[in-house]
């Protein structure tokens, strides 16, 4: 038979002999990796979670449908092995991968992804945490496929826990080693939130949230991995966030409406600056984005720029 | 009343990440360590580097110095405690608290903060679990765990300093409260509640009477340690600071407080008429204000700063 099942299907089946969901997961895992195929090659997929905004993608399926995506509402990201092609319409100028549901959805009520101080059409991506398989193929997808002038940025809590859901996308997760190729996109960056920028965006230390014993045992374990998975930078946010003992959720630049300013030494870019006279913004968040956006997508052509010149040279 | 204070000169190089901690020593040198994982050794007079480790991986966290200034405790933000000879610049030691420790009848969190006792033969170290533990500070056996004092809550100990005169050992926590033990006797002689907020940051007046501590309320607080048992202890505080004060320093002859802020000033405070004296804006949080030990003779006295852009700054007092 056909007919994919989930493994929480697979589960149900017998649930005497299998005992736990994990125990199924785990034999899904290692089958593949044995047989090295991957999950959906055996005809098993998770149920959805990951969304995507953003009119400017749309997701063609094997059976024929058409999966297109709205500026200001989510859509489910479906299983990659369901997917015949993905089509990009080429005003898209950047992909913003987040790490929580409740920012994703401020994002898509801001229209984030057709929003006119933005450079251009964008698209918003969420897993809901740690993603899945289907949202980590996607950007695993668009990272290869999309010219690099369009820039791949995350934004993620300044803690452990939002770096590392930030290094599963760009470097892989342990438990799926052998399908690294596809599931990772090295070139993603970081855009924010970042533990040293706090205080040059006039939020209140006292608004910071103290870390627990939690978040403290899973900063010093990230900091004990190889270079090759814990970038320089990372590792300075960790040691600042470990040493003041506290970490900043995304939601805290919701919360300061007033100016928002970035710090002239802020890493990868030069200083911009926001001031908002009278009314206070609808939302700080987009305000906080878009002058970040329109760095990493003006390097981006940049970088196009000097890649066209340099081949011109060539011939 | 004020008093200034002028910049005197910087270090002759700055550390490449915020300075984090920094002591001037008995024999005139200032010991600095930082975000970026260096620990160094300047002349006071100068500014010139005198000697350096090579940095490790991850920063520093905690450093403590002997009264004599010849050696120098440190630890890193994973746990790894080392001696440091600072006469000739050798390792003297080393101690990997993150490690299993096979003969330990219990394990201990990773080490955060560590002070040498005045006579350079043990140390204290805290962490995770607000336990002190009372090591040996010698090359043979460093870092080797000799007794425990614990306050019998599991608070993230911050901060820790030895009383001048060795007999008593303070511990921070990182919700506020401060523990009192009597060494010897392993006693708790008081906790300390008159802050609910981190405390980065103990100091003791050379005479062992007052316990200061810094905090993310604000505030600084003077404790009177002479009544044991006695709830409260509280005496005064000094407030002004419009953010966390990240560290205090008393001044030799007992006068003067220092006090680095994220709210980028150091404060300079009368202890008998507690309030500040002297403001210095800086652009940058400062993590660490210490004296100078000996006490001036021509005015004020002088103090060194270090702070996010990793450079130590002197600062001396105008003469009256």
């Amino acid at each position: 038979m056909n007919i994919p099942m989930t493994k929480r299907d697979i589960f149900y089946k017998d649930v005497h002999l299998f005992k736990a969901q994990s125990v199924v997961d785990d034999l899904v895992d290692d089958l593949a990796a044995t047989l090295d195929v991957s999950r959906g090659d055996l005809n098993i997929r998770a149920s959805p979670k990951g969304l995507f905004c953003g009119s400017g993608l749309s997701i063609h399926m094997k059976r024929g449908s058409i999966v297109h995506g709205a500026d200001s509402e989510g859509t489910l990201i479906p299983a990659g092995v369901d997917i015949s092609h993905v089509e990009v319409s080429e005003t898209v100028s950047w992909v913003l991968i987040v790490e929580k549901e409740a920012v994703f959805q401020t994002l898509c009520r801001a229209n984030l992804a057709s929003h006119s101080s933005c450079p251009g059409p964008g698209l918003v991506i969420t897993g809901k945490g740690y993603p899945d398989l289907a949202t980590r193929e996607l950007v695993g997808h668009l990272s290869v496929t999309l010219p690099t002038s369009i820039p791949l940025l995350a934004l993620v809590d300044a803690d452990a826990f939002g770096l590392d859901i930030l290094s599963v996308y760009k470097f892989g997760s342990q438990s799926l080693a052998h399908e690294r190729n596809r599931t990772t996109a090295p070139r993603i960056i970081w855009l924010g939130l970042w533990a040293s920028e706090l205080s040059s965006l006039s939020i209140d230390r006292d608004d910071l949230i103290p870390l627990t014993e939690h978040d403290h045992k899973k900063a010093l374990l990230m900091l004990k991995r190889d270079n090759t998975m814990m970038p320089t930078q990372w590792k300075k946010e960790i040691s600042y966030m470990l040493h003041t003992r506290r970490k900043a959720e995304i939601e805290i630049i919701s919360s300061t409406p007033s100016k928002i300013a970035l710090h002239p030494d802020a890493p990868h870019h030069p200083a911009v600056q926001i001031y908002f006279a009278g009314d206070p913004p609808k939302y700080p968040l987009v305000e906080y984005l878009i002058p970040k956006l329109k760095l990493f997508c003006a390097h981006g052509q940049k970088m196009k720029r000097v890649d066209e010149i340099s081949k011109s040279h060539h011939n | 009343m004020s008093l200034q204070f002028l910049h005197s000169h910087d270090s002759a190089e700055s550390h490449s990440d915020a300075i984090w901690s920094s002591q001037w020593t008995s024999r005139d040198t200032v010991v600095s360590i930082s975000a970026d994982g260096a620990i160094i050794q300047w002349d006071a007079n100068s500014g010139q580097q005198i000697n350096a480790l090579p940095p490790h991986t991850l920063g520093l966290v905690s450093l403590s110095v002997s009264e004599a200034g010849d050696r120098a405790v440190y630890n890193t933000i994973e746990g790894l405690t080392q001696l440091w000879d600072l006469t000739n610049g050798s390792v003297l030691g080393s101690h990997e608290s993150f490690a299993r420790d096979p003969a330990a009848t219990h394990q201990t969190e990773p080490v955060w903060a560590v002070s040498l006792h005045p006579n350079g033969r043990t140390y204290a170290s805290t962490g995770g679990d607000g336990d002190i533990s009372i090591r040996s500070a010698a090359p043979a056996d460093f870092g080797t765990r000799a007794r425990q004092l614990s306050p019998g809550k599991s608070k993230f100990g911050m901060s820790l300093a030895h009383s001048p005169d060795g007999s008593k050992i303070a511990m921070s926590s990182e919700t506020g409260q401060l523990y009192l033990f009597d060494i010897e006797s392993a006693q708790l002689l008081n906790t300390y509640t008159s802050h609910a907020m981190c405390v980065r940051s103990l100091a003791w007046s050379p005479d062992g009477q007052l316990l200061i501590s810094a905090s993310d309320d604000k505030r600084i607080i003077m404790h009177d340690v002479r009544n044991p048992g006695k709830g409260g202890g509280a005496v005064a505080s000094l407030t002004g600071h419009s953010s966390w004060v990240l560290s205090a320093s008393v001044s030799p002859d007992a006068k003067l407080v220092a006090s680095g802020s994220a709210d980028k000033t150091i404060k300079v405070w009368d202890l008998s008429a507690r309030s500040a004296v002297s403001t210095i804006q800086e652009a940058n949080e400062i993590w660490t204000v210490s004296w100078r030990p000996k006490p001036s003779t021509t005015g004020p006295g002088t103090f060194v700063s270090g702070g996010e852009d990793g450079i130590v700054r002197w600062w001396r007092g105008a003469g009256m």
